[in-house]
């Protein structure tokens, strides 16, 4: 208690540090705390934009990142503290305050719309007119002039008429910034723009990132990977569960410090995965020559042995998560024949899945894992439910006391950080909803789990708790697939790890052959 | 009353209070005949077969669809019925009958939902005009007439309490309990709120698709028979454009046209709600013709209400 005590005091002072060095913020936040009934989201954070840095705003989901910017945008009203913008106070700024004062956020799902023309999403609302005669006619000519200078500003090779459909998503994020400059922009808030993005693609956009900060920009970057913060950021201001740890310039900052404060504990590179370990022959599942109706994947053969992580590697539309759709009962197989704990499994639809013991942890948390209208209790319990009625969940009755139970008893296996289960599961941060969907099949009893993409947009510290749930899982004796797009999250979780390459299996490393080149390797060729 | 206080008072009781406002104007708009306990069973009388459509109308709009032939498959089970009894057939039998065609048309409409993967709009849209043409083909046209006094006095009174209405009322309790207690229901409900993670937390969507529209038309069919026994008579023409009624008492008893909310206590109140403008309207003297343009603006008009309270209270 003393100790969180004392770290708090460090870091106000530090804050206020900060604030004596900076005196033309862009914007300023000033000892902001929010409250929502039951939580309190923030409590005591300053931060504040210099024109000309990239300040990176640093933290775990459900640290209070997005609560900040949306004090930021005018969405919400700070409970206590001082919202400044050029030189002037706020008690909250409204979102034409917002605008006034030339903040633009760059949102992590892009909102270009793509039947209309870059030039036309760019203006978009906010359409330049002309007087012909006295009417006012939409003016093309010089919307057309005024997009070209910016995209040429910031470097897109493309024509202002071009339908934003014909755009891959790096381009779409590229008219978005396009936007926020065309509108005069002066402090640019960039939520995990780098999620989708390949490593050039990183690359082009740091560039243009560096530009925008030489035209005295202020960016905010908002971040879970590291070794962007270091490379791009100035400055970096780090939030922990709604607490404001401090404001420090990255040159005095280094990776292991910031996962420290981010976490408030060390994390190790590997997890708990031991190489040398002879998992005998316990086959629990087997699947032999899977190929599926559409040849998305083809002739796919593979064991899992009690105790074991199996990862899946390879490009996306390899067929990984093509397979495990299969396996799953989403997408229809032509041939194949699996079998679970030894007994043969014919899986016609996920409730075959479901029933067979079987589980999914979908890539896409928010189109295919819950019911956004659902509390947490209820998406909990689905999965049992399903399981333990008759004819397709049509038979059953609701028991709220079973309900109650069973979503406390995952809300502490899974650790799930919320102030009731009777909340909605949209309430929650994205690592947390992925542990509700975790929670929801191991409520079900399953005895194979297929992780797709677990760690998809989570932080740091979830990653590794889910990490650790996966291999408690595998320890139990229950079956553990992993399809993942970052190699590093295989190779420190996987024992052995099957790599993909055009629908086929291409490979298979155990963890002591594994390397990233290996993979890549074997995903490419 | 503070306005979060008020805000959750809004959300539970804002049809009931929309309904009692209501009341409360043709009230005293016509104190003389609208006040009276006689006046007050036949609203009741007069939204049963509103109310029954409604919940129909409740599954379809809560898997984010809509069933537009509810109106046509009531006239067509009550046809069926008249024609059945007609012809000798025990009244037991042809409800039973009545209400087994009634499923085999909610059958056709999930099946071909399903099947064509259309939106139930499109296909209800077209199978509302179908069974309003098997209906008139089967009845050449005609009214049947001259019904048995036992099917008759099914719309009677039992302790001076309309029958009609107190199986509408029970059935919003068993429906009640239905949407709130059992697991078919929770799955229905997450298949509207997202069809998509439904599928694949197992529902087997389809499945669920297909037994929504079958008990909108099982229910539909309930109103059908209702409708004839009140009349005394199977009309071809009977019901026509009630799925507006039965549309319009779902979105004033608060069911999201996006699926995934509602309840069917505010789809109950929804339904006596438009019971009561009918209702009012003929005891104010209304014209028929005007009739339609009023209760088109009061159905708008109670919704905006609803909207604009419901916003102004969330924005502050």
């Amino acid at each position: 208690m003393l100790g969180l005590f004392l770290k708090k005091r460090n870091a106000l002072t530090s804050g206020q540090k900060e604030k004596m060095v900076h005196m033309n913020s862009l914007v300023e936040m000033r000892n902001i705390t929010k409250k929502f009934p039951g939580v309190t989201a923030l409590s005591g954070v300053n931060f504040d934009v210099q024109p000309g840095e990239v300040h990176v705003l640093l933290g775990e989901n459900g640290a209070g990142k997005s609560t900040l910017m949306k004090m930021l945008s005018g969405a919400y009203e700070p409970t206590e503290g001082t919202m400044v913008a050029n030189g002037k106070e706020f008690p909250r700024f409204t979102p034409r305050i917002s605008q006034e004062n030339g903040i633009s956020i760059i949102y992590q799902e892009l909102s270009v719309i793509d039947e209309i023309s870059i030039q036309e999403n760019i203006f978009v609302g906010k359409l330049l007119t002309k007087k012909v005669a006295g009417i006012s006619l939409v003016d093309n000519a010089t919307m057309k002039q005024r997009t070209q200078e910016v995209l040429d500003e910031i470097g897109l090779k493309r024509s202002p008429g071009t339908r934003a459909g014909q755009l891959s998503i790096p381009e779409k994020q590229m008219v978005e910034i396009a936007k926020a400059v065309a509108f005069d922009a002066k402090v640019i808030i960039m939520d995990e723009p780098t999620s989708s993005l390949t490593t050039e693609e990183i690359n082009h956009l740091f560039e243009i990132v560096d530009r925008l900060k030489k035209q005295g920009k202020g960016i905010v970057f908002i971040s879970h990977k590291l070794d962007e913060v270091m490379a791009i950021g100035d400055r970096v201001t780090v939030l922990k569960d709604g607490q404001y740890i401090g404001t420090y310039p990255i040159s005095e900052m280094n990776e292991d410090k910031l996962v420290t404060m981010m976490v408030g504990r060390e994390i190790k590179g590997t997890y708990l995965q031991d190489p040398n370990r002879d998992y005998g022959d316990d086959i629990i599942f087997e699947a032999k020559d899977i190929t599926r109706k559409d040849n998305r994947c083809r002739n796919i053969s593979f064991q899992l042995k009690r105790g074991e992580i199996l990862g899946f590697s390879g490009l996306v539309g390899a067929g990984r998560t093509e397979l495990m759709e299969a396996i799953f009962g989403a997408a229809p197989m032509k041939t194949g024949e699996m079998t679970l704990l030894g007994e043969k499994l014919n899986i016609k639809c996920p409730y075959d899945a479901l029933k067979a013991g079987i589980a999914l942890v979908t890539e896409n948390r928010r189109v295919t894992g819950f019911s956004p209208f659902f509390s947490i209790k209820q998406n909990l319990i689905q999965a049992k439910y399903l399981k333990e009625s008759k004819f397709g969940g049509m038979t059953g009755l609701i028991n709220k006391k079973m309900e109650q139970e069973v979503a406390e008893e995952q809300r502490a296996a899974m650790q799930i950080k919320c102030a009731t289960t009777n909340q909605t599961i949209t309430e929650l941060s994205g690592g947390n909803q992925q542990k509700v969907i975790l929670g929801k099949w191991m409520a079900s009893d399953p005895k194979l789990i297929i992780f797709d993409e677990p760690t998809k947009g989570i932080d740091v510290g979830t990653k590794s708790e889910i990490y650790k749930l996966m291999r408690a899982l595998a320890e139990r004796g229950i079956g553990v697939l992993v399809v993942s797009s970052e190699m590093p999250e295989l190779l420190s979780t996987c024992d052995r790890i099957v790599v993909f390459s055009d629908g086929k299996k291409n490979g298979e490393f155990t963890s002591l052959e594994a390397t990233e080149e290996a993979l890549v390797r074997a995903a490419t060729t | 009353m503070t306005k979060a206080k008020f805000k959750s008072f809004w959300d539970k009781f804002g049809t009931l209070s929309i309904l009692v406002l209501m009341l409360v104007c043709l009230s005293i708009a016509s104190p003389k005949y609208f006040l009276t306990a006689d006046n007050f069973k036949q609203i009741g009388l007069q939204s049963t077969v509103y109310i029954l459509l409604a919940f129909g109308e409740f599954f379809a709009i809560l898997l984010a669809g809509i069933d537009l032939s509810v109106g046509s498959v009531a006239a067509l089970v009550g046809m069926f019925i008249a024609m059945m009894l007609k012809a000798g057939v025990p009244i037991p039998l042809a409800i039973l009958a009545g209400l087994l065609i009634a499923l085999v048309f909610g059958a056709v409409n999930g099946i071909l939902i399903n099947a064509l993967d259309l939106h139930p709009f499109v296909v209800t849209l077209g199978t509302n005009t179908i069974f309003r043409g098997i209906t008139l083909v089967v009845s050449n046209g005609s009214p049947v007439y001259g019904l048995p006094k036992a099917f008759k006095d099914m719309s009677g009174y039992v302790f001076g309490f309309p029958i009609p209405l107190l199986f509408a009322l029970i059935m919003a309790v068993v429906l009640i309990l239905f949407t709130t207690r059992s697991v078919a229901a929770r799955n229905l409900y997450a298949l509207g709120g997202n069809k998509q993670s439904a599928w694949y937390s197992g529902i087997n969507t389809k499945h669920y698709t297909l037994f929504a529209h079958m008990l909108a038309s099982l229910l539909a069919g309930v109103a059908g028979i209702i409708m004839t026994s009140r009349v005394g008579a199977a009309e071809p023409t009977a019901g026509d454009g009630y799925e507006t009624f039965a549309i319009a008492s779902c979105i004033i008893g608060g069911t999201s046209f996006f699926g995934g909310k509602g309840k069917i206590f505010g789809v109950l109140l929804g339904g006596l709600t438009i019971g009561t403008i009918t209702n009012g309207l003929n005891i104010l003297n209304v014209s028929s013709y005007y009739q339609k343009i009023v209760m088109g603006a009061l159905i708008i008009g109670s919704v905006a209400l609803e909207k604009v309270i419901g916003n102004s209270v969330k924005n502050s």
